[in-house]
This record gives C-alpha cells, sequence and structure tokens, in this order.
C-alpha cells in the first residue's frame, strides 16, 4: 500500500507538479499570456490578464530517448527478455533518459501600469518538477549479465545520473517596451523546494579480474553522492502507521510549498527586437538562481577504492591469527576502505537553466496601420501587437542536465485567423525525435481566452510508440490594450 | 487560397490527434522479465611455505576453521540458482601433501568436503571444479554454510627441501553463482 502511494505521490509531484522542459509552441506566441513566463521581454497586447486559478497553466510532459513502451511492451509475440535485451540493453546509451515533467499555475495575473502604460507587470505561483533518470548502461550489464562472462570490463559508475525536484516558485515581473524596436523583460522568483533529489557527476568503477594471489580479484573504486532535501520527512510519514498519511501528506506538501522547505532567488530575463520591418529577434534565460538546502536534508556518499580477492591464509605470517576471525576483518576493511556514509550537510543546487532564442519573420497583409520607426516611445495597442497574418521562423532551446547542455531547435509557422484564432505549428528535433510536429491553437472568445498546445503529433496515432509527448493547455480571462 | 493553405496545413494535423490509437501492449509480458547474472569472486587463498610445513614435522600442519558467510547471506541463499566452486593446487615443496576443505553449518556439522592430495614437486597444477545446483551437489550445502574449515597434512616427512625457489603448497579457490535477480 505504501508503495503505490509512494507511487502515486512521484507521479502527482513528477507530472503535475513538475519542472516544464522545451515550450517551443508557447515561446514566443504572445496571444497566450503565459508566453510571458518563457520570455519576460516579449511583446505584450494585454491591458490586464487573469489566468483562471488551476486551470490557467497546466503542462505535462514525458519523453524516453532510445526505447519506447511499443518496443518494450506490443503484444507481438517476442519474447520479452529478448526485446530487452536488444532495445534496452545494447539499444540504449548513458545519455539516453527517460524523464517526465510538469508544470500547474496555482494563479497568475498582469496588468499595464496606467503611469507607464509601457510597462506591463506579471506575478503569480505556480509549482513545477522533474523526474530524469539517464541510463545507467554499465551497472544494468553488470545486473543483467554479471561479472563472470566480463572479466577485464570496467563497470563506470559514472553512469549513475538521476534527479528530480518539486518546487513551488512565486514571481514578479516587469515587461517593458523601451521603443518601437526593443521591449525587455526581468522578473524575479523565489523558490520554495519541496523535496529534491540528485545524483549527478559520479566516479569510479567496478572490474573484476586476473588475482595476484587467487582465481579472482574484485576491484571497486566508488566516488558515489546522492543528495536530498524534503524526502526523509516524506518517508518518516509514509512509514508512520500511526498517522493519517490522508492528512498528514497534503499538510506537508502545503507547508514545503509555503516557505516550509528549502528557500531560493532567481531571475529570468529576456527581449524582443525588431531589426527591420517584419523581423524580430528574442531571446530569454531562464532560472538562473539557486536553491539553498538547509532542511530536512539527507545525504548518501560511497567513496572510497578496495580490492578483494576472498579470505587469505597465509603461512607462517597467519600461524599466530588461529582465533582471529578473518571473516569480520574482511568487511570491516571493506567499509573502511569505502564508507558508506550519510550526513545532514547544507547544499547549493542550481537550478536547470533554460536558453530560447529565436528569429522570426511576419508576412501577408497586415491589419496594422501604422509604421514602425524609432520615432519614440508609444504604448502598445491590440492592433500593433497582432501586426501579423502570417509569421515563419526558427527557435532555440537548451537546458542545462546532468549530462551537459542539452538542445533542441525548431521551425515554425503561425498563423492568426481573425481576432478569434491564432495557429502555431512547429517542427522540432532534438534527443528524443526528429519527427516532432507540435501544433498549437489560441482562442479568444471576448475576454475568454484558451489554448491548447500539443508536440509530437505523429506519435499520437500510436502514443506507445512516441518518445516523446508533451500537452498544455490553459483558460485565462484578457482585457487588451484599447480596449 | 490562403485558407485552403491553412485547411491543408492544420486540417490533417488535427485529423491526427482525432485519429489517436495504439498498438496492443501486453504489460504483462514484465512478468517473464528474468534477471540472471553469474557473479564470481574468489573464496579464499591458503600458502604455507615449507619450512613452516617441516617445522610442524609429518603430519597436520595446520588446521584453522572461521567464519565464512558468503553462502548463506540471506540475498545470495535466497536467490541462487547453481554454480561451481573452482580450486587449483599448486605444490612446490619436496612432499605429498593433503589440504582438506570442510564446510560446516552455525553447529558444527560438515556438510560438504573436498580433499586434495598433491604429489611432491614436480607436479602439475591441480584443477578441480565442483558444480552445486542443476545435477550438481546440493545447493542447501552453501546456503547453510556457515564455517570452512582448512587442515594441511604432511604426508611426507619433515626434513627435505625443495630446490624450487621459495617452494610452497598454494591453494586457490573461486565461486561462479548464477542468481536469479527477478
Amino acid at each position: 500500500m505504501k508503495k503505490v502511494t509512494v507511487l502515486m505521490l512521484t507521479i502527482f509531484l513528477g507530472m503535475v507538479t513538475s519542472h516544464a522542459q522545451n515550450k517551443a509552441l508557447l515561446y514566443d506566441f504572445y496571444e497566450v499570456p503565459q508566453s510571458l513566463m518563457l520570455n519576460p521581454g516579449v511583446r505584450t497586447p494585454y491591458k490586464w490578464h487573469a489566468g483562471i486559478p488551476l486551470l490557467s497553466g497546466i503542462a505535462v510532459q514525458a519523453g524516453s530517448s532510445g526505447v519506447t513502451v511499443n518496443d518494450l511492451f506490443a503484444n507481438d509475440g517476442v519474447d520479452f527478455n529478448t526485446k530487452v535485451r536488444e532495445k534496452v540493453l545494447d539499444g540504449l546509451s548513458k545519455n539516453d533518459d527517460f524523464g517526465g515533467s510538469g508544470q500547474i499555475e496555482v494563479f497568475y495575473g498582469g496588468f499595464r501600469n496606467t503611469k507607464r502604460p509601457n510597462d506591463y507587470y506579471s506575478f503569480g505561483m505556480y509549482g513545477e518538477g522533474f523526474i530524469a533518470q539517464f541510463w545507467p548502461r554499465d551497472l544494468a550489464i553488470l545486473a543483467f549479465e554479471g561479472n563472470a562472462n566480463n572479466l577485464e570490463r570496467r563497470f563506470d559508475l559514472n553512469h549513475i545520473a538521476t534527479q528530480g525536484e518539486a518546487v513551488n516558485v512565486f514571481h514578479f515581473g516587469v515587461n517593458r517596451k523601451l521603443n518601437n524596436k526593443w521591449t525587455v523583460g526581468l522578473r524575479a522568483k523565489l523558490y520554495s523546494s519541496v523535496f529534491e533529489f540528485k545524483s549527478v557527476r559520479n566516479d569510479g568503477y567496478f572490474v573484476t579480474t586476473q588475482g595476484e594471489n587467487n582465481i579472482l580479484r574484485n576491484t571497486l573504486v566508488a566516488d558515489v553522492t546522492m543528495r536530498t532535501s524534503g524526502i526523509e520527512s516524506l518517508f518518516d510519514i509514509l512509514n508512520d502507521d500511526d498517522v493519517a498519511q490522508s492528512v498528514e501528506l497534503p499538510k506537508w506538501l502545503l507547508g514545503r510549498s509555503l516557505f516550509g522547505g528549502n528557500l531560493g532567488a532567481g531571475v529570468d530575463i529576456g527581449f524582443t527586437h525588431n531589426i527591420g520591418r517584419s523581423s524580430y529577434v528574442t531571446a530569454s534565460l531562464l532560472d538562473v538562481g539557486f536553491i539553498y538546502h538547509n532542511n530536512d536534508v539527507k545525504n548518501y556518499t560511497l567513496n572510497g577504492a578496495a580490492t578483494n580477492e576472498g579470505v587469505e591464509i597465509v603461512l607462517p605470517e597467519d600461524a599466530s591469527n588461529l582465533n582471529a576471525d578473518i571473516w569480520q576483518d574482511l568487511i570491516d576493511d571493506f567499509e573502511r576502505q569505502i564508507p558508506f556514509e550519510t550526513d545532514e550537510r547544507a547544499y547549493l543546487s542550481l537550478r536547470p537553466i533554460k536558453l530560447y532564442s529565436s528569429f522570426r519573420y511576419n508576412f501577408g497583409e497586415r491589419s496594422l496601420k501604422s509604421k514602425v520607426c524609432d520615432c519614440g516611445i508609444k504604448p502598445n495597442t491590440k492592433t500593433d501587437s497582432f501586426d501579423y497574418l502570417n509569421a515563419v521562423g526558427g527557435q532555440f532551446f537548451m537546458i542545462n542536465q546532468p549530462r551537459g547542455p542539452q538542445a533542441a531547435i525548431t521551425a515554425f509557422y503561425q498563423r492568426r485567423l481573425g481576432n478569434v484564432l491564432a495557429l502555431k505549428t512547429t517542427y522540432t528535433a532534438d534527443k528524443y525525435t526528429f519527427s516532432n510536429i507540435g501544433l498549437g491553437l489560441n482562442v479568444q472568445a471576448g475576454p475568454v481566452n484558451f489554448y491548447v498546445l500539443a508536440d509530437n503529433l505523429l506519435g499520437y496515432p500510436n502514443l506507445p510508440d512516441s518518445n516523446y509527448a508533451s500537452l498544455q493547455f490553459g483558460f485565462n480571462i484578457i482585457s487588451w490594450n484599447g480596449n | 487560397m490562403k485558407r485552403g493553405f491553412v485547411i491543408f496545413l492544420f486540417v490533417p494535423m488535427v485529423f491526427m490527434i482525432l485519429q489517436s490509437c495504439a498498438d496492443e501492449q501486453n504489460f504483462d509480458q514484465f512478468d517473464d522479465l528474468s534477471v540472471e547474472p553469474t557473479l564470481a569472486s574468489s573464496i579464499f587463498y591458503f600458502e604455507s611455505d615449507e619450512a613452516t610445513i617441516n617445522l610442524a614435522g609429518p603430519g597436520a600442519f595446520y588446521t584453522q576453521s572461521f567464519t565464512f558467510e558468503a553462502f548463506n547471506e540471506s540475498f545470495v541463499a535466497e536467490r541462487v540458482l547453481d554454480g561451481v566452486i573452482v580450486y587449483e593446487v599448486e605444490n612446490t615443496t619436496s612432499k605429498e601433501l593433503a589440504i582438506l576443505i570442510e564446510f560446516l553449518d552455525a553447529g558444527g556439522t560438515v556438510l560438504d568436503s573436498e580433499s586434495f592430495v598433491v604429489q611432491p614437486e614436480p607436479t602439475p597444477l591441480l584443477e578441480r571444479q565442483i558444480a552445486y545446483g542443476n545435477g550438481g551437489r546440493s545447493l542447501d550445502i552453501l546456503r547453510n554454510t556457515t564455517n570452512i574449515r582448512v587442515s594441511g597434512d604432511n604426508l611426507g616427512d619433515g626434513t627435505s627441501v625443495s630446490s624450487a625457489s621459495e617452494p610452497k603448497i598454494i591453494l586457490r579457490s573461486s565461486a561462479e553463482f548464477r542468481l536469479r535477480l527477478r
């Protein structure tokens, strides 16, 4: 029962309040106020906006590089162990990963400064998190094959890389139109970490070789660390039979979300620059910040080096040790050479920084009557912000991951249909797939705004065979400039 | 024209979403997953030089019983499917020697034993493989072994000295066991 509870909680925290990755469809799709969250310097055609609480922004994403559900579980009559061997053990590398992420906005709003109409302020709170597990290839081979038939092979411990977290974020941002060429933005963030676990940058190996004295020699060199915060208190609740978990778990989640866990700070910055009559360059840097974990911290380390050739009795040296417990001595030596230790030392965790940039070219019959010029600063109007009928361009995304930066490139086409409908379609290539076509739909029905964005549509006809899927949707109330 | 282009571009995508379906999946296949690694490690190593054997004279020159709980550790005992213990005995002394290995349970009862008699040098390396489980000796021997007793007997004299450099009796041993992790 507890395992089920942990699983459910993990799914909830991992998939619902989890950390959003590449949101290519939402980026610069500025009909949707949530595009501000990806670039604080995006153009803002709103007088004010208010997200429907808990429904303004819901995003889930899951991906696995290298193997799909269908690869393993298709009812195709192939022996399951054969599929595991071919698709997983032989097919995946240490850089392949499995992950889920997502985000839910609790509340989100924004308003234009009436005295400084070029400033647009936004604020809100959202929960996000993610789980990323890199494939521990060498350890998997060791588990499936063992070391007997892998003599002299080093099983690298740096294949161990996993991390996950759930964090609640409070934010306030300022978006300023400097002139008709430049719009810039800055957002300050306060992080309240619910939990985090992270084991990255491990090192070491296990190898079995021919022994110097005995037949075989096993050698373990380890420098492995797992840092956790917020996990111990969670397991305390789950392991305590005397507490009502249905009461304590929400209390735990709420408490740690609202500054009862570990705190941090960060910023987002971004800009939009008009480089000609119809072309725009944008960029943003998100989550440049940290969380300081000093509450409910538990770290695990395995650090040292040991070799073993079994129990050794060498005469005459050991003739006087007839009563010694040489087995226990062997165990003690091993534990002394490679101690498995825990501590509660505080640590600093950097946020996974994300970089977006784009180039955009608008074309087609423009509804805009005004011309773009350097002739001064003037307030946005709804029409001059939607000064396109069609737009094409490219986007670039990069995120800092345990195995180094992970990038994606996107080509997009965007189309407005009157004042009601806007569509955006994307083609994205990243480590998960080279056939990711996405479609975003924004509907403006009076003040009510609804958007839905779905990635990797080619995977939908057979979702289990897809390496990647993501979905975002939400409802907002928007008052436009000029209204 | 433009409306047609939009319809051409977007309608098939929407249609694709609505067409969402999936190949039939059978998650019960996971129950068939078999994880059975073969793990190998040295067990123990015994060495005595000829001077020590001569010092004890003919007959027993060494007996030692020591705790050995690698086999009856629950992780191994509950998962072991079969395995092989490999022994190598090398004698470069000038005398015939006997080595006896006994596997004992917690009460001191001998569950299994293996004896080796090796001729004086020059004599080839003696190798022996003992299978457990799967047609070999009972795995319960290993599961219940908590101690190993090593005994050495000098079947020759107590004065002769081998012409080999650093004459010794050496017993090496290792084990390979297949475990069912799943």
